[in-house]
């Protein structure tokens, strides 16, 4: 059985992780550049995979919320996209929102340059201030 | 031709579609498989390019920041430099200042015995105006005459014994004054010296009608910088009549010189005014400390003493101030001060 929700609260140099399997809500927000990327995501990662292994079609949404990431993180998100977008093919509908600053151009471009790979997955950049509350 | 950061990749590539167009007549059931392996391939390069660009932008902050940080700390650098400047430009005024004062003093001590003196010769010299004329009319009486010698008499040994008064204050003012603008090192009696000194803060100790004692062993010999000295005593003395005796009492100043040993002088001044409050204690000596800003206090008077003590004397200085019991300064130095 997976876990049903997975939650990390956030240091200054590792984000707040909230994946809630049980209500399809997926959630990284913060800054990113962990001393060791395999000790904080590796669980995070085998966590989601283990979840899209079981065949479902309830829809599953990601926020990604960073204000900063090193490239190791970028490497993981790549990985994560990767398995969303391979369940996404397979008939479940996901949905990301890449939440940026107004002003970070950088963090746009990176945002923008992450969905080229992703076809089945619904990607879309967002300002931070159009988040839901 | 145009550099591509990635041919190596993309001839990987181009050569694996190729070698997937031979295998798809050659081995039809491999080209699947083999597809599979070429897009994955395909999506490492992207995902290379992407981590590449990421990297890049990472280090192109950093590298941003760093030039930022290192402006900032240089115009910190430059603020401080620049203060540091100002700093001395202000010790330098308030040291000139504190000769003003000490300019005004003596004009003020000395125009009482000129300005005797002056009425005096005004007075004789109406007299002998006076019996002129009697002299040239042909009508000087024995009364007259001896009238206008009891008034030369009088008025002569007047304009003589102020005269010889402001020729005497000058003196001991020269000396002061010279040592306060010329720095310059000397043999002096330290009695006589803190006598002088005092003498060009009469005018104030007067107003407020404070008194000072003096208890100096005589002939004792200082070999250093008198002007250092008396520029000490004269703005610790201004420091005891603004802070210690603001509310207009008179005040009582102890000056007390003891030689722990033969080569050490300890000046101790004393006031028995307000005293300092135990929190200003530690700070009575930083520059631009001043519990009267906006009054006319620049905080420099008591760091001055602090820099003549330290340095131009080769000494030391302590604050003490026993509530109730006013202000104590205890001011250690070398008799004969290291060259």
């Amino acid at each position: 059985m997976a876990s049903e929700r997975m939650t990390i609260p956030a240091t200054p140099r590792t984000p707040e992780i909230d994946f809630d399997f049980a209500s399809g809500r997926l959630a990284l927000r913060g800054e990113s550049y962990p001393d060791d990327v395999a000790t904080l995501f590796g669980p995070v990662v085998a966590a989601l995979r283990e979840h899209l292994a079981e065949p479902s079609d309830a829809p599953l949404h990601v926020d990604i919320e960073l204000v900063y990431f090193n490239s190791s993180s970028a490497k993981v998100l790549m990985t994560i996209f990767q398995l969303l977008e391979e369940a996404a093919r397979q008939g479940r509908p996901v949905t990301v929102d890449w939440y940026c600053d107004p002003d970070d151009e950088t963090m746009r471009e990176f945002g923008e340059d992450f969905s080229e790979d992703l076809e089945h997955v619904t990607f879309s950049v967002r300002e931070a201030a159009d988040r839901d509350p | 031709m145009s550099f591509n950061l990635f041919d190596a990749e993309e001839q990987v590539i181009e050569r694996a579609q190729a070698l997937e167009a031979r295998l798809a007549a050659l081995a039809p059931e491999v080209g699947a498989e083999l597809t599979e392996l070429v897009d994955g391939f395909k999506r490492s390069y992207r995902e290379q390019r992407r981590l590449v660009r990421v990297s890049d932008r990472l280090q192109g902050q950093l590298a941003a920041a760093n030039q930022e940080a290192e402006r900032r700390r240089r115009e910190a650098e430059d603020a401080l430099a620049r203060l540091r400047e100002a700093q001395d430009v202000l010790v330098q005024q308030e040291k000139l200042a504190s000769l003003g004062a000490l300019v005004a003093g003596v004009a003020h001590e000395i125009n009482t015995p000129v300005g005797i003196a002056v009425s005096c010769a005004s007075h004789l010299a109406d007299s002998t105006t006076r019996l002129t004329a009697l002299v040239e009319k042909g009508e000087l009486g024995r009364g007259d005459f001896n009238r206008y010698l009891a008034t030369a008499t009088d008025t002569t040994a007047l304009i003589l014994a102020n005269c010889e008064r402001a020729a005497q204050l000058i003196n001991s003012f020269k000396q002061v004054a010279v040592d306060r603008a010329s720095a310059e090192r000397r043999s002096f009696d330290l009695r006589a010296y803190v006598q002088e000194t005092l003498l060009s803060l009469q005018p104030n100790l007067k107003r407020g009608n404070h008194t000072v004692s003096v208890d100096c062993p005589p002939d004792l010999m200082v070999e250093g910088y008198p002007g250092a000295l008396s520029q000490i005593l004269t703005n610790l003395v201004m420091n005891s009549l603004t802070h210690g005796y603001g509310d207009g009492r008179a005040g009582c100043l102890r000056i007390t010189v003891t030689q722990p040993d033969p080569e050490t002088v300890c000046l101790t001044y004393a006031d028995d005014g307000a005293g300092i409050p135990p929190g200003n204690l530690p700070h009575v000596f930083e520059p631009f400390f001043t519990t009267r800003r906006g009054e006319g206090g620049s905080g420099l008077g008591l760091h001055i003493v602090h820099n003549l003590a330290v340095g131009p004397l080769k000494g030391s200085i302590t604050v003490e101030s026993p509530p109730g019991q006013g202000a104590v300064f205890t001011l250690t130095f070398p008799r004969v001060v290291p060259e």
